[in-house]
């Protein structure tokens, strides 16, 4: 892997620190000397101690940093990993996810290259920790009627039998069927541990573990998921045990379920939904899931209190948009799950308008104009939806959706269906086209349940396609371009603008909104492309508009005749899986007014920040195991990151 | 309920015993027919009760106990017939699935045993690596963007300004990461600035501006403010990490001394070709 930087004199630079530091390179000196207290200069103080209450992280000037994480991640308590061959429990996850080496349920050592800072165990509590209850010999598995079938022939050791108890207990799952019905034993075995397993490996300001599960329905194999992040303790979370699709696939039986949480035990909760890739058109549905009405004003407004984010991008595909919804966006196919669902039914266009992003962002200034109330009006973030118990978004580092997919040069890895199996031809997603993404950024100002839970809340957050580069905007209507330079960016647009996630307040005359942004590489990944603004509308007729704007980028290109920017160019080198930062940038910025700015238009601004192109996780593999790379996939990627939108609504005055 | 109990669960324990004694007479006795015998004692039947009233809070009607029993037969039967087939050799799943419930038993050895604090703080003691507090940092910073427009010459320049008192405001490019960082820990700097910058700032001299530092994003000129150098907790601080880290420890070395245990009593021989 070659991705070192070179720029002219960044080696000499180098060099320079090298023998700057070559006197004092004495293991057990320098510290030592430098201790605190024996120091000299303005900072250095006598009280000094590394125990004071604070923020002890890097943060920007007005106190905040970005947290990365996952939201969603399996490990063998949920039955269809477990049962397939995962045998790492939420431990091992927080344990790999806190940076320590593991071994993968096929034996690899693996490893981060760099910590995160929270995890949600998000495991689906349809008959949470099932495997790991046969695994052990658990009574209440063994002596239970049905418990005992599943027991016994998973423990036959034979593997048709095997395969035999996971599908009578996909059948009991697809038919609403809960094998425990009455019997929620088990459920409160397993739930105890896995929100015992996150309090142990809570640590405050270093690492946040949050307690979550998957409710996970799929009425006709259309994938209705939705992630349940606790803000709360073990103490809270133990006294309700979690919904699943036994109980009701209907979201609004969930968003019942978490209201009596929150008035059970005075906790907060609140739901991401499963990226509706594979949805066939349900996800974002003009009408609601079981008596098929209009979604009306009470609709939208408890969807929007219960769910202000969305999973725009995970392992089985990016969401943010399509070339079918996005025909003018040269960027728009970009990891793409658009040809099924789990289920037998083909997807048509009607059921694809109905699943990206960036339409259902679009759909959603229609539909407050229709109903007072925006149902689509939601943050961003990525997560995995890995089920190996190991959450990797790095090309060079990805574990894959399942354990029968890690790594390894079996054509398994590549050529596995994961999706569409039961559906017409056409319609089969394949493993090779699983996406070695997302991640969660995170606005906030300590690494606590509590502040990124309300940073979530908030939807002061942004995804990534797994790399850690950071992004920041606000948009106002009296920035000027200085206020991106400026030492106190955060506090100053804070004071006079809105952040990611907000809501921008009715227009003074004559004024247009500008957004800031700031965008910055990972220090361990490649530079930046362009930084984006994507700005979605309602005209006066109710049609709804897109339009993608450069608004940053690297280097001296020049946008032509119809102002589209030449591409950045690409040093993947494919035979050795690298690439080179001697293109892109390090860090970018911008300050955009609205060009076409009507006050009297509903709209929204995200940004899209694009990377330069590095070698796809296939491409590794090719070269690792010396296999063939798969041609219906692309060599290289642009990586990227998307912000959540701030919303202008005409007149709003709060 | 703990794992532990569930392992001593008698069916289980029936299984097991009943398949090393099969085994066992199977290497003694081949083809002897002795084996055909199954018995379902009253102390099995009654168990079978216990667990049904336990799940189902009243015993079993008559016929379901007969059901039950029935198909305990039936298991042990075709159990039986399935290992004289030989069904259960090099079958790989059967390995491993044997192979992770002997290490979990393994594990569950002298688990009920709650440590004290004597052995928690030897346990601090001799992993303090694994405690240590990393070192704690304040530091200013000024950043040069590798795409310019400084060079090696004139950040050098920069670095003699700085350290003859100009001011900071103004040298160098904008990035997101802070100027100022006050008491952070070293682990934490590594998130954002990359790890070779996190080790490289412990090594500088308090209170002067030096570099240029290398890190993920281009190149920074430092002066490091304050230092604490990594130290040892007392138990107190940390005592649920100790007690997390220390029962993990001792999970893996029960799996490890068992195992180690049991090689003992094996000569493996292994004939792999240079």
């Amino acid at each position: 892997m070659a991705h070192s930087s070179k720029a002219r004199w960044l080696g000499a630079g180098m060099l320079a620190l090298a023998s700057c530091s070559a006197p004092s390179d004495k293991p057990g000196q320098t510290a030592g000397k430098t201790a605190a207290g024996t120091t000299t200069g303005a900072k250095a103080s006598a009280d000094y101690s590394p125990y004071l209450a604070g923020d002890h992280t890097p943060a920007a000037d007005d106190g905040s940093r970005p947290y990365y994480g996952d939201t969603h991640l399996h490990t063998s308590y949920s039955t269809d990993a477990g049962m397939l061959g995962n045998t790492l429990g939420p431990e091992d996850a927080y344990r790999f996810a806190k940076g320590e080496q593991v071994t993968s349920s096929t034996g690899l050592p693996v490893r981060l290259q760099r910590p995160y800072d929270f995890l949600v165990v998000s495991d689906h509590s349809e008959n949470l920790g099932l495997a790991p209850g046969i695994t052990e010999g658990n009574q209440i598995v063994a002596t239970h009627p049905w418990g005992k079938q599943v027991y016994d022939l998973v423990r036959s050791g034979v593997l048709a039998n095997s395969i035999k108890a996971y599908d009578m207990w996909v059948e009991k799952l697809n038919t609403l069927n809960d094998p425990f019905k009455g019997d929620n034993r088990l459920q409160s075995v397993m739930w105890a541990r896995e929100t015992a397993a996150a309090e142990k490996y809570n640590e405050p300001g270093k690492f946040t573990a949050f307690i979550g599960y998957e409710w996970t329905s799929m009425p006709d194999g259309n994938n209705l998921h939705r992630n349940v992040i606790y803000r709360d303790g073990k103490a809270e979370a133990d006294q309700l045990l979690p919904i699943s699709q036994f109980d009701s696939t209907d979201p609004e039986r969930l968003w019942d379920w978490m209201a009596a949480y929150e008035k059970k035990t005075g906790g907060r909760v609140l739901a991401i939904p499963h990226g509706g890739n594979l949805s066939n058109g349900l996800m974002f549905d003009d009408v609601t899931l079981i008596t098929k009405k209009p979604i009306d004003t009470a609709y939208a407004t408890t969807r929007m209190r219960w769910e202000p984010l969305y999973e725009a991008t995970q392992i089985k595909g990016d969401a943010e948009t399509d070339p079918a919804t996005s025909p003018t966006d040269e960027f728009a196919n970009f990891e793409r799950w658009n040809r099924g669902s789990f289920g037998p039914v083909k997807k048509t266009a009607e059921m694809l308008r109905k699943e990206p992003v960036r339409e259902a962002l679009k759909r959603g200034l229609a539909y407050e104009a229709k109903l007072g109330v925006n149902p689509f009006k939601f943050g961003m973030i990525g997560s995995t939806d890995a089920h190996t118990s190991l959450t990797t978004t790095q090309e060079n580092n990805f574990f894959g959706k399942v354990v029968p997919v890690e790594p390894s040069a079996d054509p398994i890895r590549f050529d596995e269906v994961m999706a569409g199996r039961t559906a017409p031809p056409g319609s089969q997603m394949y493993a090779r086209e699983s996406s070695a993404s997302g991640l969660a950024g995170v606005w906030a100002k300590s690494n606590t349940r509590a502040d990124l839970w309300d940073a979530m809340k908030r939807k002061e957050v942004f995804s990534t396609t797994g790399t850690r580069l950071r992004v920041r905007t606000f948009a106002g209507y009296d920035f000027t371009p200085q206020d991106v330079k400026r030492s106190d960016f955060a506090k100053n647009a804070y004071a006079h603008g809105v952040p990611m996630g907000g809501d921008l307040k009715a227009a003074p005359k004559g004024k247009v909104p500008v957004l800031l942004v700031q965008a910055q590489k990972d220090p361990d990944a490649a530079n930046l492309d362009r930084v984006q603004i994507v700005k979605g509308w309602l005209d006066k007729a109710g049609k709804t508009h897109e339009l993608v704007y450069d608004v940053a980028w690297s280097g001296n290109r020049k946008p032509d005749a119809n102002g589209r920017l030449p591409a950045v160019g690409n040093t993947v080198n494919i035979a050795d899986s690298s690439y080179t930062n001697n293109i892109g940038a390090a860090t970018l910025s911008a300050s955009w007014a609205d060009p076409a700015f009507d006050p009297a238009q509903k709209a929204f601004y995200y940004v899209r920040v694009l990377e330069i192109p590095t070698p796809r996780w296939t491409t590794y593999d090719a070269k690792h195991f010396g296999v063939k790379l798969p041609t219906d996939v692309p060599a290289s990627i642009q990586e990227r990151a998307y912000t959540s939108p701030i919303w202008y609504t005409p007149g709003k005055t709060i | 309920m703990n794992i532990r109990s569930m392992l001593r669960e008698p069916l289980l324990h029936f299984l097991l015993i009943g398949a090393a004694l099969f085994l066992l007479y199977g290497v003694i006795s081949p083809g002897d027919a002795a084996g055909r015998k199954i018995v379902i004692s009253q102390a099995k039947v009654d168990d079978m009760v216990r667990q049904y009233a336990q799940l189902w809070g009243g015993p079993p009607k008559p016929e379901q106990l007969t059901a039950m029993i029935e198909t305990a037969v039936r298991d042990e039967i075709l159990y039986r017939e399935g290992l004289a087939q030989g069904l259960e050799r090099d079958d790989p799943v059967i390995k491993r699935r044997i192979r992770q419930k002997v290490e979990v038993m393994a594990e569950e050895e002298g688990a009920d045993a709650a440590p004290t604090d004597a052995v928690l703080d030897a346990h601090l003691q001799n992993h303090r690596d694994t405690f240590l507090t990393p070192a704690m940092v304040s530091f200013d910073q000024v950043y040069f963007n590798p795409q310019g427009p400084d060079t090696p010459a004139s950040v050098a320049a920069a670095r003699a300004r700085l350290n003859a008192g100009a001011s900071a405001a103004g040298m160098g490019q904008q990035s997101m990461l802070p100027p100022h960082v006050t008491a952070a820990d070293t682990d934490l700097v590594a998130r954002d600035f990359g790890s070779d910058f996190a080790k490289a700032l412990v090594k500088l001299p308090v209170g002067q501006w030096s570099g240029p530092i290398g890190s993920g994003v281009g190149v920074h000129l430092v002066r490091l403010t304050a230092l604490a150098p990594p130290k040892v907790p007392p138990l107190a601080d940390v005592r649920a990490k100790v007690v997390r880290e220390w029962e993990n420890d001792r999970r893996l070395a029960a799996k490890e001394a068992s195992y180690a245990r049991a090689r003992a009593r094996y000569d493996v021989v292994i004939e792999s070709k240079p």
